[in-house]
């Protein structure tokens, strides 16, 4: 009986990417970041997810790539329910999300070219297997001439897109993004929205934190909005 | 291109850290110990083959014997031992050479030549035969009461004692000094654990597998100690063949001492101490993290 219900649980979140159910959110003792937040991310789709700053938008996002547990509710990514899945597996499902961090945390002491790389590497790829594909990328994101450069020679808006090549370069399920475009001009910002919803196309699930309105505007994706640690679903999909 | 070997996601430190120079002189000590160890296994061979395949008689003079009694149980003597099967050749030293025996000690004057000196006789074995010294003693006893036999037996083995002793000091300094190198290494794993936090919950964050994170610090690790126990060695190295040229070159390093000079095959033998210095480090070093990373995985 148990076990069919939970057969049958799991076959329901199969193709939710990512799972929220009254999933509330405090730091130790404080008050509550996050209140019966309740969302699913289907498989391949695009949102974007807006607040004003303090909202709880990065909150949010460490439930999702695990750097903080959930107070109450129930979470689940890829179908596991986080609460119930074995450490072990954990390293297994963080290698299937890429993170944009706000504060980017790129190895000051490697190269861009080595940054960009890391998860290939964690990954266990062969160096010759995956030179060309980060060169590529490096280019993609305008960084082509500075492969070599490490970060501290590099601007923040640079450095962001150090940061944006590192977590797509190994393809990910599902990738979220914390701010990704905050530092760059608004071409770039595009470029990198455009690189975003490349990678959207190939089949990676994208969630993007950002205050910036005219991004939203342009790909008319989906808007989930935090007011007060609250969520307000303010546009669904495409239209 | 830039990556290099995996593993290199640690910095390079610049020039010698402390846990490098540790390591060296943990490295050089070592090579001492254990060119030491060599040495008496080489000097106590040695002393044993000169010794094992001799026997020496002698005939002490008791007080009021003639020198014409006294030379007869030496002859006595002399002819039991030719007699003897396994003994290849047997002399009588001469009273000229018995006299130069002890005359550094109680100097060539008149006080020598009135001197009750022994005989003594000087005996070969077949190379690899056993005598029965104790039936031997007794033999000669009967017919020369004043003779007495000495196989070095006593000799041969406080010899032995003492390789055996060099030897096993020299083991457990070489234990202590890999259990002081495992405790530098864990030491300096920690603080780098501790100066890298960040790098680590990255790596954590990202997926990486604990065994990936110990990976690049055991390479670290590895490469550093082999790096300077190479150069610990390479000193101690020096040190030997140095003395060993002096010592050709007949400067002696200390009289009544063993040669300090390793030969080449054996200098061979002290490159295991860097290898087992980087095995131990790099062993250690893995061991540490992933104790270390138990608390965040
Ligand atoms: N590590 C933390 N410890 C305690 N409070 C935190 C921590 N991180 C964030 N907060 C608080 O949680 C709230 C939401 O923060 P955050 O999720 O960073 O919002 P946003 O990313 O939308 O700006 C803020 O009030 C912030 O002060
Ligand atoms: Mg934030």
């Amino acid at each position: 009986m148990q076990a069919r219900l939970a057969r049958r649980k799991r076959r329901r979140y199969g193709a939710a990417m990512v799972r929220f159910e009254n999933v509330g959110m405090r730091y130790g003792a404080g008050p509550e970041v996050l209140r019966d937040v309740t969302f699913v991310l289907e498989a391949g789709s695009f949102t974007f997810l807006t607040g004003l700053s303090g909202a709880g938008k990065t909150t949010l996002l460490k439930l999702i790539d695990m750097t903080e547990p959930p107070s109450r509710g129930l979470v689940t990514l890829f179908g596991n329910d986080l609460s119930v899945t074995k450490r072990s597996a954990f390293p297994a499902l963080r290698r299937r999300i890429g993170v944009v961090f706000q504060d980017f945390r790129l190895l000051p002491h490697l190269s861009a070219f080595d940054n960009v790389a890391l998860p290939l590497r964690i990954a266990g790829k062969r160096e010759n297997d995956y030179v060309q594909d980060v060169e590529e990328l490096l280019s993609w994101v305008g960084l082509g001439e500075r492969m070599q450069a490490k970060p501290a020679t590099l601007s923040g808006g640079e450095q962001q897109r150090i940061a944006i090549a590192r977590a797509v370069v190994a393809r990910p399920d599902l990738l979220i993004a914390d701010e990704p475009t905050g530092n760059v001009d608004s071409e770039i910002g595009q470029r990198l929205i455009r690189l975003f919803a490349e990678l959207n196309r190939l089949g990676t699930t994208v969630l993007i934190a950002t205050h910036d309105r005219s991004l939203i505007e342009d790909l008319r994706a989906r808007e989930m909005r935090l007011v007060d640690g609250r969520l307000v679903e303010l546009r669904s999909a495409r239209p | 291109m830039s990556l290099g070997a995996p593993g290199s996601i640690l910095p390079r430190e610049k020039g010698a850290a402390p846990l490098d120079v540790v390591i060296a002189v943990m490295a050089f000590l070592a090579a001492l110990a254990l060119g030491a160890s060599l040495l008496a296994e080489r000097t106590a061979a040695g002393w044993r083959a000169g010794l094992s395949d001799r026997l020496t008689v002698q005939i002490v003079p008791p007080a009021n014997i003639s020198a014409k009694a006294l030379a007869r149980e030496a002859e006595t003597a002399l002819s039991i031992l030719r007699a003897t099967a396994g003994i290849a050749h047997a002399e009588m030293l001469s009273e000229s050479q018995t006299q130069a025996l002890v005359a550094p000690w109680i100097g060539s004057g008149a006080l020598l030549s009135e001197l009750p000196l022994p005989r003594l006789i000087d005996a070969t074995l077949v190379p690899g035969a056993r005598i029965d010294s104790a039936g031997l003693a007794r033999a000669l006893k009967r017919a020369a009461p004043d003779s007495e036999l000495d196989d070095h037996a006593r000799w041969i083995a406080r010899l032995a004692g003492l390789a055996a002793g060099i030897t096993w000091s020299a083991y457990v300094i070489l234990f202590l000094i890999a259990l002081a190198t495992a405790s530098a290494v864990a030491f300096a794993t920690r603080a780098g654990l501790d100066a890298h936090r960040e790098m680590v919950e990255l790596l954590h964050q990202m997926g990486a597998r604990p065994s990936f994170i110990a990976n690049a610090f055991e390479r670290h690790y590895f490469m550093s100690t082999l790096g300077a126990a190479l150069a610990g060695g390479a000193l101690a190295a020096v040190f030997f063949l140095v003395a060993g040229s002096l010592e050709s070159a007949g400067v002696e390093a200390a009289p009544f001492l063993p040669p300090l000079g390793l030969k080449m095959s054996e200098i061979g033998w002290l490159a295991l101490v860097p290898a087992i210095a980087g095995i131990i480090a790099l062993a250690t070093a893995r061991l540490s993290v992933l104790a270390a990373l138990r608390k965040i995985y």
